[in-house]
């Protein structure tokens, strides 16, 4: 097993390269860079900015920049951003923890409703209950995420139950330890709850569907002719083969951690990486985006590595290979 | 010998349709009865009604099933029947053993007994010896398996607890002909040592011939025939069964042209209103599509033909 995960590691680091490789070629080659905005201030000499793109490096050729770029990574350099001109480490350090914070939170509580209300939908499959929980999963799926922030916020504004927007609250600075991180969370809670409610859903509907299909499975017969008890079915043959399929869906939840709450990040003004990446993004501030991108692939890699382990583990046939 | 499962007047189905109709037989203690019919013919479900494990949509409509004096369609407390006092063995069984267990796992949990593990486990070792296998499947997986291995796991499983009654649902019809042998002398040998009827559901009437002490025919959700193994086979009285036996492999001449039973079985939702089947009947008369044959006993079995006997009345 520690051979097949070293194994597994090794592969990531050429998987890396050409996946920054193809992000960094596509953002050069597309038309114009940072200093093209510079260029319509009359103010600014045109002489500064070519001096600019000299500091930077970016008047060598792209393949060459790349390779600067990818040897800075490997002494841990992220470089410069452009617009803020200052380290892109010292700029995502505190964001990237409030992101992943967000992130693990919501996945966390999504995971830990849908997972078993999906169980109870299947084995009450067609009945009342099922009927209502569908319903409220066809909502929330059908509901875009930005719509359920607007009526959280909306809800949370007028009976103002939690504070919204931010990380901190104004008495912080003098907050014993304890309360500072009760006061975090709270802060977390808004946009944790609107990412929850717009995963629901979908989760949900995956769960008790694999629990229908697993519930129609020939061995699932042979236990009830073995006169097993119906719950020991459900929980002990049912339940580990229908978990199976969503482990991989876990895994690639992981490598959403960075991208999957930038919208609400935005509207409810959590100071994660959405707003700054996406800032990053239009003004082509190359090495912030560099930064996301390459954080973001590493957690893809990651969660696809941690899902076939979680795998590996839960089923002996994957074990073999 | 004294009577272990009688079933009498079984009707099986939902509003619309009628899976089993008008089912009635009995198994003796340490007898084979063999069921045999085309795909489709009720076969499985006859199976499943005695264990009441029937699909959502489908419930005991009329009858009894008398089971070692417990009326099974009245009993509630199914739990304590299935896989102790009735054990039950599958198609295929690569799917109807779960593949996240270890064979011994889930032989352990099928055991009724109140022992601790160490005793369980050295009875379930003790089984696979008995059953041909080796100690070592206990820790190994389905998938580690062959064929006829998991099928001898699936039997030792269902004979851990010394069941009176096996149900047999067509368990050498996934195997190769040799595994598949090996397998049915097993089930022959395991009767003598444990004491143990079997009902065993194939489509192959002469392997029924070979193990069973009786055969009943079935088709289209109705026995037609049922009676002696011997009787049945060398001189059957049903035309059903005479077709079934004239196609036989064995019974042809080198050379000779495959014959088959002119027709299709009518599907549940579009039966016959008379005999079933009368549409494929060479003997048919006007009679035999408008009335159910009574079932009668002539030559020491049962036969529900009009050659032999009456109509029912509808």
């Amino acid at each position: 097993m520690r051979r097949y995960i070293l194994n597994r590691l090794f592969q990531f680091i050429p998987l890396l390269i050409g996946m920054t490789f193809i992000s960094f070629l596509i953002i050069q080659i597309s038309p114009g860079d940072y200093f093209t905005q510079l260029k319509m201030n009359p103010e600014i000499s045109p002489e500064t900015i070519e001096n600019m793109r000299k500091l930077f490096g970016l008047d060598k050729p792209v393949i060459i920049q790349y390779f600067y770029w990818l040897k800075n990574i490997f002494s841990f350099n992220l470089g410069v951003s452009f617009s803020y001109h200052v380290p892109v480490s010292f700029l995502i350090k505190v964001r990237l923890k409030n992101t992943i914070a967000l992130s693990i939170f919501s996945i966390f509580l999504t995971w830990i409703i849908s997972i078993p209300l999906g169980i109870y939908g299947a084995i009450k499959d067609k009945k009342i209950q099922e009927r209502i929980l569908s319903f409220f999963a066809y909502i929330g799926i059908s509901l875009p995420g930005f719509f359920i922030a607007m009526l959280v916020i909306f809800f949370i504004s007028k009976t103002a139950i939690l504070p919204l927007g931010g990380t901190t609250s104004i008495f912080y600075e003098n907050a014993s330890n304890f309360e500072k991180f009760i006061d975090y969370l709270k802060h977390l809670l808004v946009p944790g709850l609107i990412l929850t409610l717009s995963g629901i859903g979908s989760l949900y509907r995956l769960m008790k569907n694999n629990f229908l299909e697993t519930l129609n499975s020939p061995y699932i017969f042979t236990a009830y002719a073995k006169g097993i008890p119906t719950y020991k079915i459900y929980f002990k043959h049912a339940l580990r083969n229908a978990i199976n399929p969503m482990i991989t869906i876990f895994g690639y939840e992981l490598s959403g951690i960075l991208s999957g709450a930038g919208l609400v990040e935005i509207i409810t003004g959590w100071p994660g990486m959405g707003r700054l990446v996406l800032e990053g993004v239009l003004s082509f501030d190359l090495y912030l985006v560099m930064a996301s991108l390459l954080i973001g692939g590493i957690l893809l890699i990651l969660g696809n590595l941690l899902a076939d382990i979680l795998l590996a583990l839960t089923d002996p046939r994957v074990r073999l290979r | 010998m004294e009577k272990l499962l009688s079933v009498k007047k079984i009707v099986v189905g939902n509003q619309q349709v009628k899976i089993l109709r008008d089912i009635s037989f009995e198994v003796k203690e340490k007898e084979i009865v063999s069921i045999v019919g085309e795909s489709g013919c009720g076969k499985s479900m006859t199976l499943r009604t005695i264990i009441k494990l029937l699909p959502k949509n489908l419930e005991i409509l009329s009858g009894e099933i008398y089971f070692d004096r417990i009326e099974i369609r009245k009993y509630n407390e199914m739990e304590k029947i299935r896989g102790k006092e009735i054990g039950m063995v599958f198609q295929e069984p690569s799917s109807y053993l779960n593949p996240l267990f270890t064979i011994g796992n889930q032989i352990e949990e099928s055991i009724k007994e109140n022992i601790s593990k160490k005793e369980k486990k050295e009875k379930i070792v003790n089984i696979l010896k008995e059953i041909g296998l080796s100690p070592n499947v206990y820790y190994q997986y389905p998938h580690q398996l062959s064929g006829g291995m998991q099928q001898r796991a699936m039997i030792a499983m269902s004979l851990i607890n010394k069941p009176k009654l096996l149900l047999a649902d067509e368990p050498t019809t996934a195997l190769d002909v040799t595994t598949a042998f090996g397998i049915i002398n097993l089930l022959k040998n395991l009767i003598s040592k444990y004491g143990l009827s079997i009902i065993f559901v194939t489509h192959d009437i002469s392997l029924a011939r070979y193990i069973s002490d009786k055969i009943i025919v079935m088709y289209a959700g109705m026995i037609l025939e049922k009676g002696n193994a011997d009787l049945v086979y060398n001189k059957p009285l049903h035309p059903y069964t005479q077709k079934l036996i004239t196609c036989l492999p064995e019974k042809y001449k080198k050379g000779e042209k495959i014959r088959t039973i002119e027709g299709e079985v009518p599907s549940f939702k579009n039966l016959p209103i008379g005999c079933p089947f009368s549409p494929r009947c060479e003997y048919r008369q006007k009679l035999c599509e408008e009335k159910i044959p009574e079932e009668i006993e002539v030559d020491n079995r049962i036969v529900r033909c009009i050659r032999y006997g009456n109509f029912m009345e509808n």
